[in-house]
């Protein structure tokens, strides 16, 4: 298993037009992806995700720094033939219907005209655009446009599939959708890379993530490693016994239904805690490990810079 | 292959901007005006209509040579569908010749629209075409073709209104440089003498696809002419075609 | 980068193919019709309308443009046009002087067509009132060219009226008179410049009027002698032997003398009177 994308020391800055003052935005971006693997690319607005992952596709030219892909320097002709790009708020010639625009980048491939149709066909019922595939695209929604952007994206089927801020703007069913069709991908071998700053679906999808901030990489890794499991403590909601009783096991709150939630530390304590409430007749209702999530760790590091 | 499919696409999405119909409609007005013109002058009626109707065709196809050229590019930047487009299989230069060759289909269909209206012109007024006329009329889409790949190379780094001024420099500067070979003949010979000669070669001589005098005045067009000129015209192109790739290849799209 | 190398030498190799045509090309002889262009641009009123408001820089266009067009040896109807061209830039720029001048210049003497250098000029002062050079060119040429006095007179008159105008503009006025045999108009203005010399303490112009004052006085007395002598031939059938013989018959109550209180001579054998100062005919 090698690395389908390894970024070296990315260096890019720019000069604010006549001003002559240059802006670095990637101050040193370093981060390797896995084959098969779906990795999330997370920062603020303005860290530099959009422009790391231009870097990737030759839209842009670093100033220093390495780019592979699998082993292969990204502007290896067949390095672009091996990935797909979805762009964040995708336009495309809007007088074309989804399948017309299909074709044309279907050409742009070099795929032969046999498969085609077949081919485009299926993409555009994977992306649940069947209703719409001869309407023009001037006519479809935000939402429509992402996925055909994503219909798009697939048609050489790459390995490496790009997605730059995926589930921008879309409501939560078809949120719902893109993510199946990402972890899809992922099941039939291909490797994801996706920037965000919706940190809820990079936890849901991705099997590792980078962090970036003002234009380095932060911090990298799996989600397991990056986010402490340890229990901080368990919240044991209960009725039937009393609150002073209670109040011994930890902070007690009572909530409108009468029960009363306790915030319990350490595991010994919600052990005796359920003993007591299994020998008496009080009633469990819920029990709840709070632990780090993603957003804590991610607000924290940003905020520790 | 990439560069017909992406010309293709450059055709069909050229082909319905609506400045192209204007500017039709404007070409054929002063065609038809160039009747109006010949009443008021002092000389043969079927001279003007040519020279006037050939100027107009030359004039519109100029202007739409530009605005196309310089609109294209800029909006694929703009609207941001490059970003997809780049990150296909293609080089870039096969891009920038897709757009170059859809363009060059674009204004061919509107010339040759144009074309047809003025020879219908002609003959309405007892005047007859003749080879030369046709001859002429494909040495002004030569300079269209010069022109709107002048066009697109300022498109690739500039702004639409910069793109055209600059290309209209081109235009006028290319039509007067006859000024240039005044001046030359009074200069003594010498450093200065010769570094004007360097800049005369190069800059754009567009008068040498100018055939109006000869097609007005019946004078035969010599083969070696047409010859040069074509070639001139060919390689033309290909020089700001070059340095467009050139300037294209290494563009950061921000 | 192989890409970049391919691209780098297409357009060298383009440039210098380009270079290489353009130089052939301006070798290569075309048929032309110098100046066919210009043949029917409508009148100077409709250029300056779609000049949009950049016509004095079109007069100037224009106006290098004739100069090299009409010094254009190889065109033989050139001047076919003169007047058309340079009214063209009158309407463009009416206060441009420099054109007016430069194609009298090439109707006077290039063309031979004094009319039209007439018109060039008349034009001039119409749209410039202010500018004496006009009529006084043009009485220049009338004179020079034409010996046409009269309209010398009319345009020398013309000039003198405009402030500026030189001072001799009067003189040749004045003399225009005396070219057309009117002796008595051309003493009296010059009388006139006689005074105004004196009381400007001008000697210079002082010399030259009572000259001319004399010239013309003696003109006046020789026509006035010489008809007195054919008078007395037509009485007594022969010449008198002096002019005093004038006197004596009676036919003149005076023997008219020269500014000078000088006698006229006289050629009894022919009849002929003349001044000390020869200068007519």
């Amino acid at each position: 298993m090698g690395y389908a994308l390894r970024i070296e020391d990315l260096h890019k800055s720019f000069k604010t037009d006549l001003l002559r003052r240059r802006i670095e935005i990637l101050k040193g971006v370093s981060l390797t992806v896995t084959e098969g693997e779906i990795f999330g690319y997370l920062g603020p607005n303005g860290a530099g995700k959009t422009t790391t992952m231009k870097c990737l596709l030759g839209l842009i030219f670093p100033d220093r720094g390495r780019i592979e892909m699998r082993g292969r320097s990204h502007l290896n002709p067949d390095a672009r033939d091996r990935i797909g790009f979805l762009p964040e708020n995708p336009y495309f010639y809007d007088y074309l219907t989804a399948r017309e625009f299909l074709r044309f980048y279907a050409q742009l491939h070099g795929l032969k005209k046999s498969g085609v149709e077949t081919k485009i066909s299926g993409l555009i019922r994977l992306v649940n655009l069947e209703r719409s595939a001869d309407l023009q695209l001037r006519k479809y929604s935000k939402g429509m446009l992402q996925r055909i952007g994503l219909a798009q994206a697939l048609l050489n089927d790459p390995e490496l599939v790009l997605m730059d801020e995926p589930l921008g703007g879309l409501d939560p069913l078809g949120r719902k959708e893109i993510r199946d069709i990402i972890v899809r991908l992922r099941e039939e071998g291909k490797t994801v890379f996706l920037s965000s700053h919706i940190l809820q679906d990079i936890e849901m999808v991705c099997d590792r993530v980078a962090v970036i901030a003002d234009g380095r990489v932060i911090s990298q890794g799996s989600l397991h490693e990056l986010i402490s499991r340890k229990t901080f403590f368990t919240e044991v909601t209960v009725s039937g016994l009393d609150r002073r009783e209670l109040e011994a096991y930890g902070r007690c709150l009572t909530n409108p239904g009468g029960e009363i939630m306790v915030q319990i530390e350490g595991p010994e304590r919600v052990d005796r805690l359920l003993e007591r409430i299994k020998s008496s007749e009080a009633r469990l209702h819920s029990l709840v490990p709070r632990t780090e999530n993603l957003e804590e760790h991610f607000v924290g590091m940003i905020q520790a810079k | 292959m990439t560069i017909r499919a992406i010309a293709v696409n450059t055709f069909r999405e050229a082909i319905r901007d609506r400045i192209l119909y204007l500017l039709l409609f404007f070409a054929v007005t002063a065609m038809i005006f160039s009747r109006l013109l010949a009443l008021l002058t002092v000389g043969d009626r079927v001279k003007i209509i040519v020279d006037v109707g050939m100027g107009s065709l030359a004039l519109f196809g100029t202007l739409m040579a530009i605005l196309m050229g310089t609109g294209l590019v800029y909006k694929e930047i703009d609207k941001k569908t490059i970003y997809t487009l780049l990150s296909k299989p293609i080089q870039r230069w096969q891009f920038l010749l897709g757009k170059f060759f859809g363009l060059i289909l674009t204004l061919a269909i509107m010339m040759a629209a144009m074309s047809l209206i003025f020879l219908l012109l002609v003959l309405a007024h007892a005047g007859r075409p003749t080879w030369d006329m046709l001859a002429g009329l494909a040495f002004i889409f030569l300079e269209l073709g010069l022109i709107t790949a002048v066009a697109l190379f300022f498109s690739c780094f500039s702004t639409p209104i910069l793109s055209s001024i600059f290309t209209l420099s081109f235009y006028l500067i290319g039509h007067l440089s006859w000024g240039l070979e005044t001046l030359i003949a009074k200069l003594r010979p010498g450093a200065g003498r010769a570094a004007v000669q360097i800049v005369y070669t190069l800059l754009p001589d567009l008068e040498n696809f100018n055939f109006k005098t000869e097609i007005v005045h019946h004078l035969p067009i010599a083969l070696p002419v047409m010859g040069s000129a074509l070639l001139y015209g060919l390689l033309y192109t290909a020089f700001v075609l070059a340095a467009a790739i050139l300037v294209f290849r290494r563009r950061d799209f921000l | 980068m192989k890409q970049k190398h391919v691209a780098v030498f297409l357009l060298l190799v383009s440039l210098a193919g380009l270079a290489g045509m353009k130089r052939l090309l301006d070798r290569l002889p075309r048929e032309s019709v110098p100046g066919s262009s210009i043949i029917y641009i409508p009148s100077g009123r409709h250029l300056k309308t779609f000049s949009f408001g950049f016509s004095s820089l079109l007069a100037d266009a224009v106006y290098l443009w004739a100069i090299q067009y009409f010094s254009d040896q190889r065109i033989r109807d050139r001047f076919d046009y003169l007047d058309h061209v340079f009214g063209i830039i009158a309407e463009l720029d009416p206060a441009y002087i420099d054109p007016y001048m430069t194609g009298a210049i090439f109707a006077a003497y290039d063309a031979r067509d004094l009319e039209t250098g007439y018109q060039i000029l008349d034009r001039g002062l119409e749209n410039n009132p202010d500018q004496w050079i006009f009529p006084f060119q043009a009485g220049h040429y009338a004179q020079m060219l034409a010996r046409d006095f009269t309209r010398a007179r009319a345009y020398f008159a013309r000039a003198m009226e405009i402030p500026g105008a030189p001072a001799f503009t009067r003189r040749l006025y004045a003399n225009a008179f005396y070219e057309l045999d009117d002796f008595r108009a051309a003493l009296t203005h010059w009388l006139e410049i006689y005074k105004q010399a004196e009381a400007a303490g001008d000697d210079r112009v002082l010399q030259i009027a009572s000259n001319h004052i004399y010239k013309n006085k003696a003109a006046i007395d020789k026509e006035a002698l010489e008809a007195a002598v054919g008078e007395y031939r037509d009485r007594f059938g022969r010449l008198p032997a002096a002019l005093s013989d004038l006197t004596k018959s009676g036919i003149l109550e005076q023997e008219p003398r020269d500014l000078d209180g000088d006698a006229y001579s006289y050629n009894p054998e022919t009849g002929e009177v003349t001044s000390k100062l020869w200068w007519k005919r």
